[in-house]
């Protein structure tokens, strides 16, 4: 029996896709196969390519919407390989019933983000189930798109950990429309193929902090790379507002998704260039640790050191 | 915060040894979290208590919801609630079996469910929010508790506990001048770190000085008074009644039921609940944990064969239960 916890990102995840591998054996040509993209390699080039579907409640948050994320999300996970995406594909399955004024503010709002990237929807399929056989709408979308290297460069102690903005942003936006409080933090869903662009090559590797946030990425990169990665807690950029909101759900910031950012790592000869780049973009970019030789993720608090585990189950408000 | 780490180190230097304990798991939580056991001198020790709603809910609560749920009953409930083991299995396990339980976040969303029977759970902090879907007409199972009464009963019971930090939260709502009666030394604490390890140094200063008074060192937002409309609320819709702890047996007048018999789920479905039986699972030491008899290392279950994802007792399913707590930062 399918639980909830094994599609939030974290171990268990981890571990039911692990069981689907065994079983889809076949790889053929592509590598990265465990990766958020697989690649294959064509010679001056490799293709990259990635799916991915969207369920979101609510659909409309402030700063975004299902649509934006749909399309950001799969744009991201092209660029965070260090790839130029070429074009997406888009299906929609629609539960009988549902608004299609929501339908054409989901679209609208799709193609604000493939105007504003530059980045063609070329191909899709929709298909609509009986009313109460999904919930609204199921968005999947998938890209393919080309890099001269693929961000997967060996990482050496010393290396910085860069992050591209606040962390956390998308999920208080989220929160707050689910639990009905005001707050002037909106989603941070956006694209991050011109950031990405503007430090692809002095960069090692990328990695998006979507679900399972900072403490699933973190964690992953740590044991691919078998290196320890250790983070200075009070230099991670959160928002006044993200804080709070953290404190009083009694929620961990590390698990909260974001949509719009990556985490980067450079060598310690980059990162002063990286960072001045990133922060014409974002100011609250930051290094927040650095690669060292040995396992896991080390988090300095202000009072000392701690494991920073992966996460395991959903995010769930405190009820006491 | 150096000073505060000195000044304490200073006290405890004239003390012998010293047992706190915290009744919150949001101060557990902390207290982990950021490795203050660690900070403090070897003779300051802390305890965890039964600082979480989840892990000192009886297990015949848990297995009567998950025998209304198997027979067609709708429940609604917080998240924590559908992972808790039953003897057979938990709401989680009912639910993939085709029961009707649904999930939500925060109590209001209940009221999209009155067709449900609310699942309500938590100390004085959620007390008042049941109270008001109760008012709403929704029909309620309550498992919510009562701190003091369980907090009488430590103080009676076979381990020496010196001071109390005091819930943040549930202070919120009964106000400072409710914890006067228990006559022990107790400092109210907010959840950062600094707030906990101040409330630990001014608990050590009470201690020095056999003050046993409250110190309400949360007073940004806990008032003496307590909340007066959340207090009201409660008083209007929930009475006390004696109930059934996980680790303490039966305590008297610690639990919230409706006032009116009629949306009590416990009445209203006595015929599916009489019989259900519960088997108490004999390796799982919750009910040592939630009374600060052990330590969740101690317990032979922790970490193989009971995990987060795969929770044994009670303990290890909330972020508030002292062995998830143990597990996320210290295994």
């Amino acid at each position: 029996m399918i639980r909830l916890a094994e599609g939030s990102g974290g171990k268990e995840m981890q571990d039911l896709i692990k069981g689907f591998r065994k079983i889809l054996r076949h790889t053929g040509e592509w590598e990265n196969i465990s990766n958020d993209s697989a690649t294959y390699n064509l010679g001056d080039y490799h293709l990259v390519f990635t799916t991915d579907s969207f369920i979101v409640d609510p659909l409309f948050f402030p700063g975004g919407d299902i649509g934006k994320i749909a399309v950001c999300g799969t744009i991201n996970d092209l660029a965070v390989m260090g790839a130029q995406p070429l074009g997406l594909s888009l299906s929609f399955v629609l539960e009988e019933g549902f608004s299609k004024d929501s339908l054409n503010k989901i679209i609208e709002s799709m193609n604000a983000i493939s105007m504003e990237t530059g980045i063609p929807i070329v191909t899709g399929d929709t298909k609509v189930a009986e009313k109460g056989k999904i919930d609204k709408i199921v968005i999947n979308t998938a890209g393919i798109g080309l890099c001269k290297v693929i961000l997967n460069k060996k990482l050496e102690a010393g290396d910085k950990i860069i992050v591209s903005g606040s962390i956390g942003d998308h999920t208080i936006a989220l929160l707050s429309k689910r639990f009905d409080f005001e707050t002037n933090v909106v989603s941070d869903s956006k694209s991050v193929s011109f950031e990405m662009n503007a430090v692809n090559e002095f960069i090692k590797m990328a990695k998006d902090p979507t679900r399972g946030g900072l403490a699933a990425t973190l964690n992953e990169l740590s044991e691919d790379n078998k290196m320890q990665f250790y983070v200075y807690e009070e230099n991670i950029p959160l928002k006044r507002e993200v804080k709070a909101v953290e404190e009083l759900l009694g929620l961990d910031f590390y698990q909260f998704a974001c949509e719009g950012r990556f985490i980067c790592i450079c060598s310690s000869e980059n990162s002063g260039h990286v960072l001045e780049t990133l922060r014409k973009f974002n100011p609250d970019a930051n290094i927040i640790g650095e690669v060292r030789a040995g396992s896991g993720v080390v988090i300095k608090t202000r009072l000392g050191e701690r494991i920073l585990h992966n996460p395991t189950g959903n995010i769930i408000p405190r009820i006491c | 915060m150096q000073d505060v780490i000195n000044k304490i180190n200073e006290l405890a230097n004239g003390l012998g040894d010293i047992s706190l304990m915290e009744v919150c798991g949001g101060h557990t939580n902390v207290i982990l979290k950021y490795g203050i056991r660690k900070i403090l001198p070897s003779n300051i020790k802390l305890l965890s208590g039964p600082g979480c709603p989840v892990c000192v809910t009886s297990q015949k609560e848990i297995d009567s919801i998950i025998e209304m749920a198997l027979n067609g009953i709708k429940i609604v409930s917080y998240g924590d609630m559908v992972r808790v083991p039953g003897t057979k299995m938990s709401l989680e396990g009912a639910r993939g079996k085709g029961a009707d339980v649904k999930i939500i976040d925060s109590a209001s969303q209940a009221l999209n469910y009155k067709d449900h029977v609310f699942f309500g759970i938590g100390f004085e902090t959620t007390a008042p929010m049941t109270a008001y879907l109760l008012k709403k007409g929704l029909n309620v199972f309550s498992a919510h508790r009562l701190l003091k009464p369980a907090m009488k009963v430590l103080l009676e019971g076979e381990i020496r506990i010196d001071g109390f930090i005091m819930p943040g939260h549930v202070s919120v709502i009964t106000g400072a001048d409710e914890w006067k009666e228990l006559n022990v030394p107790q400092v109210i604490s907010g959840f950062t770190p600094e707030l906990v390890m101040v409330s630990i140094c001014k608990l050590l200063e009470l201690i020095k000085n056999k003050q046993n008074i409250v110190v309400n060192n949360y007073d940004e937002a806990v008032l003496p008074q307590g909340n007066i409309a959340a207090k009201n609320m409660i008083k209007e819709q929930l009475k006390p009644v004696d109930a059934e702890w996980r680790g303490f047996g039966m305590i008297k007048s610690s639990a919230l039921e409706p006032v009116n018999d009629q949306q009590n789920a416990r009445i209203i479905y006595v015929d599916i609940i009489k019989n259900v039986k519960t088997d108490i699972d004999t390796a799982c030491r919750c009910g040592d944990v939630v009374k600060g008899l052990c330590s969740p290392h101690e317990c032979p279950l922790f970490g193989d064969e009971c995990s987060p994802q795969m929770p044994r007792g009670a303990c290890m399913v909330s972020d508030e239960g002292a062995c998830r707590i143990t597990y996320v930062y210290e295994r």
